[in-house]
């Protein structure tokens, strides 16, 4: 391996190395001082940022020319393979140069923000693994490796919206959101199976191979369904708001920053194969535009500040999508890092926006005029009400979640389970009433 | 064939009974005696599992042991993985589960299950199979006053006996020369479709597939929960499956195994659609345990390498995970003073943070979170049976996402949430808890970060019997 594979390797690597060793340690029953934890964070995320930097700068030199780290196959079967492969390129270096730093960032401002909090280590470790699953999303060479970092990724961000778990409200809204995740991530699986034994494509790592026709709308649909999913586009828009219950820090840096771009960048990877068919970059475009026209309408009447700035990312990540079904690529990805920055400094601050709204209102010596009330006054009072209606209950997306799928389903569940009691009841049929002696005396036991 | 160096199947079998024997009439120090004659069949089959890779995975018989057993790369596994798991249950169990008859019957359950998957001989598996059952049916497993758990082993039983007497009668009748060794009576379909039909009706009665399934969750919720657990995590219907009925059945199996394939998928749906609203916790684990041994199944009768390579591997993680689930659950059960409902929050995390993330990790590994040995076999698993039915194969990946999401509200429910106001004085995982469930945790994670080992393992044993299934299929 040349020093480029092993650094490519080594950033990828790192977090879960320090996840795995912190986890197991306390589980054995030794506690990190917050000192160590945030320290060892810091080192591990300036290197990381440096190394970084330093594969850009190879890549830039070198004339775009990827790095890729094959290390075989995670394992194989028959004909069946699920290669580990990492790879270091255009698109993907930009978005680990993105993670290593506003991990840096969240992890050196949580450690004065959660100073003291009885969850501080659990937050540092769960932070770690976000990092390595993240990392692992934009580093894989194959779908499969994809898959991985997904579910991490979403695993990490429901525990860390549980984090407050001595409340029921967090929790409640990290099962809703559990289950968002767990449905739509049927589609990245079976986009990853169509992939392999239809397509014949098991790693994009040489670039993506063509994929055009049903198979490019089939794929293409299935991966969409997965992005709106982890992305919140409509109509999955509904968890994002109940994700908020988690701390400050883990919100900049899922909702705001990394995990919602996922969604866009998967699309990004996978845009030769969206553009090979109309209708899957049609559905791209069309999730897109009602997401930010949602997510436009339903910021404004949002009441607490990080539901409103999720609501206003959300309408930014709409704008992405579309981006994307369009055939752009560098104007997504410029894009999406300048929102993820702007963003994630906006959710850092949103917990000390009266203090900020005070000091701007007394240096414009009392004279603050109110901004964004131009799009309102443009409609007339009977659709502002029903717009109005429409925002307060967000596009109405979680009551139909809950009505058509949610309610039927528990409800089969309630029928299947008094299916499942029919002629159960306390009282012992007679057959067995006569071997029942036989038991008391304990055959067995003698 | 060659011998085994040293007879390790007899002593495997051995030892548990006489450490059944001593805690049975001696009655003092019964833990230790236990765990001492399960760490000595832990250590003979390890032995055996080495000699075993060592010769290359052929199969092995026993010296000096009358063709009664013979180890390959199938039973080693299943051997060790068996043996080690009965072991952590015996140290992890709480005092108040611990006596003599429980230890001496948890041993005989031991060795009754180590001499089915040694067997070469149908009478011993035979044999292995119905005493198993029966601490479970005539004490002191039982199950209070709920019977369908006694009727269901009772009808797993007279079906396996009666799939051996009609085999037994068509190779005497036949004049074979060995009538009752599996290895001589391999593709001669002695019995034809009766004895087919009477094995899988034993083996759905014992996995629970639909509709025999009621039972398990009876037994989960009215039985000892540990005893059960080991029990179903012998995942014997699986075993015979791949030991007796491929090999010796390869027509039936051609015309059948579409249809038990469907019914297998339908079962882990069933059971995951069931556990989403259920309340009692043992119930739900119950029924996420009976999802994922459906899965299993699926995955044997995909007749795709992918699809058996991922069952035989997802039997080791459904085994250990589950073990870790329940230990987990029983001593929380015993900290809390009663059975867990759902219906509510408990908030014990604060309590019990080490016990809650071994839940969890044992959890994820179930449902096939990456970084866990569950993501490699849950990976092979739908591929395989994607391959083998791509139209109802998506039944696969739902079940085990509603099989995430119900393992998730029983988490949260048991341990996040609001305090309760009943919980007083609970303590976290003991020293000889915490290095137990450690072990287990360290084991899933570490053979999730190296599954090529494991599936490595398996890879013999998954070769043989797709070959003879695909042979059949073509």
């Amino acid at each position: 391996m040349t020093l480029q594979q092993w650094i490519l390797l080594s950033v990828v690597v790192t977090p879960g190395a320090v996840f795995l060793g912190f986890s197991f340690l306390w589980l054995l029953g030794w506690e990190a001082p917050e000192r160590f934890l945030s320290r060892i964070t810091g080192l591990v995320y300036s290197l990381a940022t440096t190394a970084v930097a330093w594969l850009i700068w190879c890549v830039a030199a070198g004339g775009d020319h990827p790095v890729v780290v094959s290390l075989g196959n995670w394992f194989a079967v028959h004909e069946y393979e699920f290669p580990l492969v990492l790879l270091g390129d255009h698109l993907s270096l930009p978005f680990l140069a993105l993670t290593v730093v506003l991990v840096g960032v969240i992890g050196q401002f949580s450690a004065t923000y959660l100073h003291r909090d009885p969850g501080f280590a659990r937050f540092f470790i769960l932070l770690h693994l976000f990092a390595f699953g993240s990392m692992l999303i934009f580093a894989a060479g194959s779908f499969d490796l994809i898959i991985g970092g997904w579910e991490l990724v979403g695993i990490t961000s429901v525990l860390l919206i549980s984090f407050f778990h001595f409340r029921s409200g967090p929790v409640e809204n990290a099962l809703r959101v559990f289950i968002v995740y767990r449905a739509c991530d049927l589609g990245l699986i079976t986009a990853a199976f169509v992939l392999h034994h239809v397509g014949h494509v098991s790693s994009f790592a040489n670039g993506m191979p063509p994929v055009a026709g049903g198979l490019a709308t089939v794929v293409g649909l299935l991966l969409l369904l997965s992005a709106a999913g982890k992305s919140a586009q409509v109509p999955f828009s509904g968890w994002l708001p109940r994700a908020m219950e988690g701390p400050t820090p883990s919100s900049a840096i899922f909702y705001g920053a990394i995990s919602v771009h996922a969604g866009a960048y998967l699309l990004l990877r996978a845009q030769p194969i969206i553009l090979g068919s109309p209708l899957a970059s049609s559905a791209v475009m069309f999730t897109g535009l009602m997401t930010a026209v949602l997510g436009t309408i339903v910021g404004r009447a949002s009441s607490d500040a990080k539901t409103s700035l999720a609501y206003a990312s959300l309408a930014q990540v709409g704008v992405i999508f579309l981006e994307i079904g369009a055939g752009l690529t560098w104007l997504p990805v410029m894009h999406i890092l300048g929102h993820a920055m702007v963003r994630t400094l906006q959710f850092l601050r949103a917990p000390s926006t009266l203090h900020d709204f005070h000091q701007v209102h007394a240096a414009a010596g009392g004279q603050l005029q109110q901004t964004g009330k131009h799009l309102e006054t443009i409609f007339p009072p009977p659709l502002r009400l029903w717009l109005y209606r429409l925002a307060i209950d967000r596009g109405h997306l979680d009551t139909l979640l809950e009505r058509l799928i949610i309610q039927p389903l528990l409800r089969l569940s309630l029928v299947l389970g008094r299916f499942d009691r029919l002629g159960l009841s306390n009282r012992t049929p007679a057959v067995i009433r006569q071997i029942e002696p036989l038991a008391k005396q304990g055959v067995i036991n003698g | 064939m060659a011998d085994l160096s040293f007879p390790y199947l007899t002593a495997a079998v051995v030892i548990p009974l006489a450490g059944a024997a001593v805690a049975f009439f001696r009655k003092a120090h019964t833990r230790a005696a236990s765990v001492i004659a399960a760490s000595g069949a832990a250590l003979c089959c390890l032995e055996l599992f080495r000699e075993v890779h060592s010769a290359g995975g052929f199969r092995l018989a026993e010296p000096w042991a009358l063709g009664l057993f013979a180890a390959d790369t199938l039973n080693a596994t299943f051997l060790v993985l068996y043996s080690l798991l009965t072991l952590c249950i015996l140290v992890v169990a709480p005092r108040r589960d611990t006596n003599a008859s429980i230890n001496g019957s948890t041993l005989l359950v031991l060795s009754a299950t180590l001499a089915a998957y040694g067997a070469d001989n149908v009478l011993l598996l035979a044999a292995g199979w119905i005493i198993s059952a029966l601490p479970f049916v005539l004490g002191p497993f039982t199950f209070n006053e709920t019977w369908r758990p006694r009727v269901g082993l009772a009808l797993s039983c007279l079906a396996l006996v009666g799939a051996i007497g009609v085999i037994a009668v068509a190779a005497l009748s036949d004049g074979a020369p060995q009538p009752f060794s599996l290895a001589a009576l391999q593709g001669h379909n002695y019995g034809g479709s009766a004895a087919f039909a009477l094995l899988i009706a034993a083996i759905v009665c014992r996995k629970g597939i639909f509709p025999a399934h009621a039972w398990i969750e009876d037994a989960a919720e009215a039985g000892p929960v540990l005893p059960f657990c080991l029990f179903i995590n012998g995942h014997l219907g699986a075993f015979i499956l791949a030991r007796v009925v491929i090999p010796e059945f390869p027509l039936s199996a051609q015309g059948a195994f579409p249809i038990l394939s469907d019914l297998a998928l339908f079962t882990a749906l069933y059971a995951a659609v069931r556990a989403v609203a259920e309340l009692s916790a043992r119930r739900i684990l119950a029924l996420l345990v009976l999802s994922q041994s459906a899965c299993i199944l699926a995955g044997l009768e995909s007749a795709t390498p992918e699809g058996i390579t991922g069952a035989l591997v997802h039997c080791i993680v459904v085994a250990v995970a589950t073990t870790g689930l329940f230990s987990v659950l029983r001593l929380m059960e015993v900290r809390f003073g009663r059975s867990f409902t759902a219906d509510h929050y408990l908030g014990l995390a604060r309590y019990t943070p080490r016990l809650a993330v071994f839940f969890a990790v044992c959890g994820l590994a179930l449902v096939g979170l990456p970084g866990t040995l569950g993501f490699c076999s849950e990976d092979l698993l739908i591929h395989g049976t994607l391959v083998s039915h791509p139209q109802i194969g998506l039944l696969l990946p739902v079940a085990t996402a509603m099989n995430a999401v119900s393992l998730f509200r029983l988490f949260s429910r048991m341990f996040l949430g609001a305090r309760s106001t009943v919980v007083h004085g609970v303590t976290d995982a003991a020293p000889r808890e915490r290095w137990v469930l450690a072990a287990i945790a360290f084991f899933i994670v570490a053979a999730g970060l190296t599954p090529a080992t494991i599936v490595a393992f398996r890879a013999n044993a998954a070769q043989d019997t797709s070959r003879a299934l695909v042979s059949i299929t073509k």
